[in-house]
């Protein structure tokens, strides 16, 4: 059957051609009907992971992208909206998404990650929202380069980092989400953006505008942004200073980790899971075994499945369609050699060269979780 | 899905949730009966569409301490955000110390009913949570 293509459906088919036209047109890039639902973790606020059946496509369509709030947002009226930038910049100023848009288009197709994501994979178990494998997915994001809108603002040089803002407000005595991050990545490649696959920005993910901070774990990407401010200091205060921190060397699983010994948590790990696998198959047969993989560096350079515990490997097939720091599509033919309960693994190597390992570094916020992914197969005789 | 061992499982709807919402936070203290404006100067709104994934929401299993739950942590999350936590009895100690420091309406001679409540049901072995499968998110 053969639908219309809708002008967002169409836009992801032709971004993705120009990178790859065969391999981009060959994989339909919609994910079927009955996959297409969210596993709601959180009410209120809201928190909801995408199932991992429904990440099988290069670009995750908006509606079944994660959400993750800390509260109730405060959604911006986006008729009066603008965003402040001051700090260490000669000339402050207050820019509308109007004002932006003069600006140079700037463009990312990458990876969003919360810093969360696996953290109720975890033994000893961990506090916080029991994110398992969803709370990831993979968007075209489009805005203007932060650094095109420091540099109009005058940056001063005794700028060294970048304090962020959103419109959110927490309830009660509850600390404010004020974050900040290095200004040489802010500069790098960070993106003030008002578009996700090729859509205005919808208000779960944070209208008018968020930061996206490629490679970086989703605490940085500021939603419902209302402030940049170029500063010569790290941003203070608990989500600064008590949370979002990694142990700067692992320790035992469990063991509290003391605050001057972590260090602010940036990139995300090399991590890859598997979206596809046959509940059951007959010895023999061939099944093709599908997944995602990605990691903080800008690319993957393999991903590996197991069947045996991890003693031997079989290296998948990437899919061509990559962007920096986007995440690789894989896929495995395989055809199980015995009957019984099999156990498939898979492992990511990046292109700095981490490899995923089997056990994820214990962190006492359940940061990062990127232990080797796990499916059965049911193996008939 | 799994429900909770013979109690009620849910609230009604987001409409309901919403209301209890408006009606307790402190973060939508504005009056549920008006339309959302913006006020000059203020940056945004509460949403009252709120929770808008959920159709519906999951309640606290029954017990001593669940009055008291229901009062102080609803206030400001559902309860699926302690429903699916595994805590050791020193773990929500400290998690309990933490929400009343960030202003979790407990007062003094409820705060060691709560933390049994929490204990007995939400422990290291609790197994009960299951998300709820929802409806894509809006545009």
């Amino acid at each position: 059957m053969r639908r219309p293509l809708t002008r967002r459906a169409f836009l992801t088919l032709a971004g993705a051609a120009a990178l790859a036209p065969s391999a981009a047109l060959a994989a339909a890039e919609t994910v079927p009907k009955d996959r297409r639902r969210m596993l709601q973790v959180n009410g209120y606020a809201t928190d909801a992971e995408s199932p991992l059946d429904a990440l099988t496509t290069y670009i995750t369509p908006n509606d079944l992208f994660f959400v993750r709030q800390h509260w109730n947002p405060m959604y911006p009226d986006a008729r009066r909206w603008a965003l402040i930038v001051d700090g260490e910049v000669s000339a402050p100023m207050q820019m509308t998404l109007a004002d932006l848009k003069k600006l140079p288009r700037a463009e990312a197709t990458c990876v969003l990650q919360c810093a969360g994501n696996g953290r109720g994979l975890f033994r000893p178990p961990i506090p916080g929202v029991q994110w398992r494998y969803g709370a990831v997915g993979n968007a075209r994001w489009t805005g203007v380069r932060v650094r095109d809108v420091l540099e109009k603002a005058g940056l001063k040089s005794s700028a060294k980092h970048l304090h962020t803002f959103g419109s959110d407000k927490p309830p009660v005595r509850v600390p404010p989400f004020h974050r900040s991050l290095e200004l040489d990545k802010a500069l790098q490649d960070a993106i003030i953006a008002w578009e996700m696959n090729g859509v205005p920005l919808p208000a779960l993910h944070g209208a008018p505008a968020r930061l996206v901070v490629p490679g970086w774990a989703g605490d940085h990407w500021m939603k419902w942004l209302t402030r940049i401010s170029a500063q010569p200091e790290p941003q203070t205060g608990f989500y600064m200073e008590t949370a979002y921190r990694f142990p700067e060397t692992p320790g035992e699983p469990g063991a509290p980790v003391p605050p001057e010994k972590t260090r602010s948590l940036t990139q995300i790990s090399v991590k890859s899971n598997i979206t596809e696998a046959p509940a059951s198959v007959k010895v023999g047969t061939r099944a093709t075994i599908r997944g995602f993989a990605f990691s903080g560096a800008p690319d993957i350079a393999r991903v590996e499945v197991s069947e045996d515990g991890g003693a031997n490997w079989m290296e998948a097939t990437l899919d061509p369609r990559h962007d920096p720091y986007a995440w690789r599509l894989w896929s495995l033919p395989w055809a199980p050699k015995s009957a019984g309960t099999v156990t498939l693994l898979s492992r990511a190597t990046d292109s700095q060269g981490s490899t995923q390992p089997r056990d994820p570094v214990w962190n006492p916020s359940g940061y990062l979780y990127n232990g080797w992914h796990s499916v059965q197969v049911e193996v008939t005789a | 899905m799994r429900v909770w061992r013979g109690g009620a499982a849910w609230l009604a709807t987001g409409a309901i949730a919403a209301a209890l919402l408006l009606g307790s936070s402190a973060a939508a203290a504005k009056s549920p009966k008006k339309k959302p404006r913006s006020k000059a100067g203020a940056a945004a709104d509460f949403d009252v569409k709120l929770p808008v994934l959920g159709t519906k929401l999951q309640e606290f299993p029954p017990g001593p301490g669940k009055a008291v739950a229901d009062q102080a942590c609803l206030q400001c999350h559902s309860a699926s955000m302690v429903l699916q936590q595994r805590l050791t009895e020193k773990q929500w100690t400290a998690s309990l110390e933490k929400m009343i420091r960030w202003g979790a309406a407990v007062s003094a001679d409820r705060k060691d009913e709560l933390l049994a409540y929490l204990v007995a049901n939400f422990g290291p072995e609790n197994e009960r949570f299951e998300p709820l499968v929802t409806r894509p998110v809006g545009k």
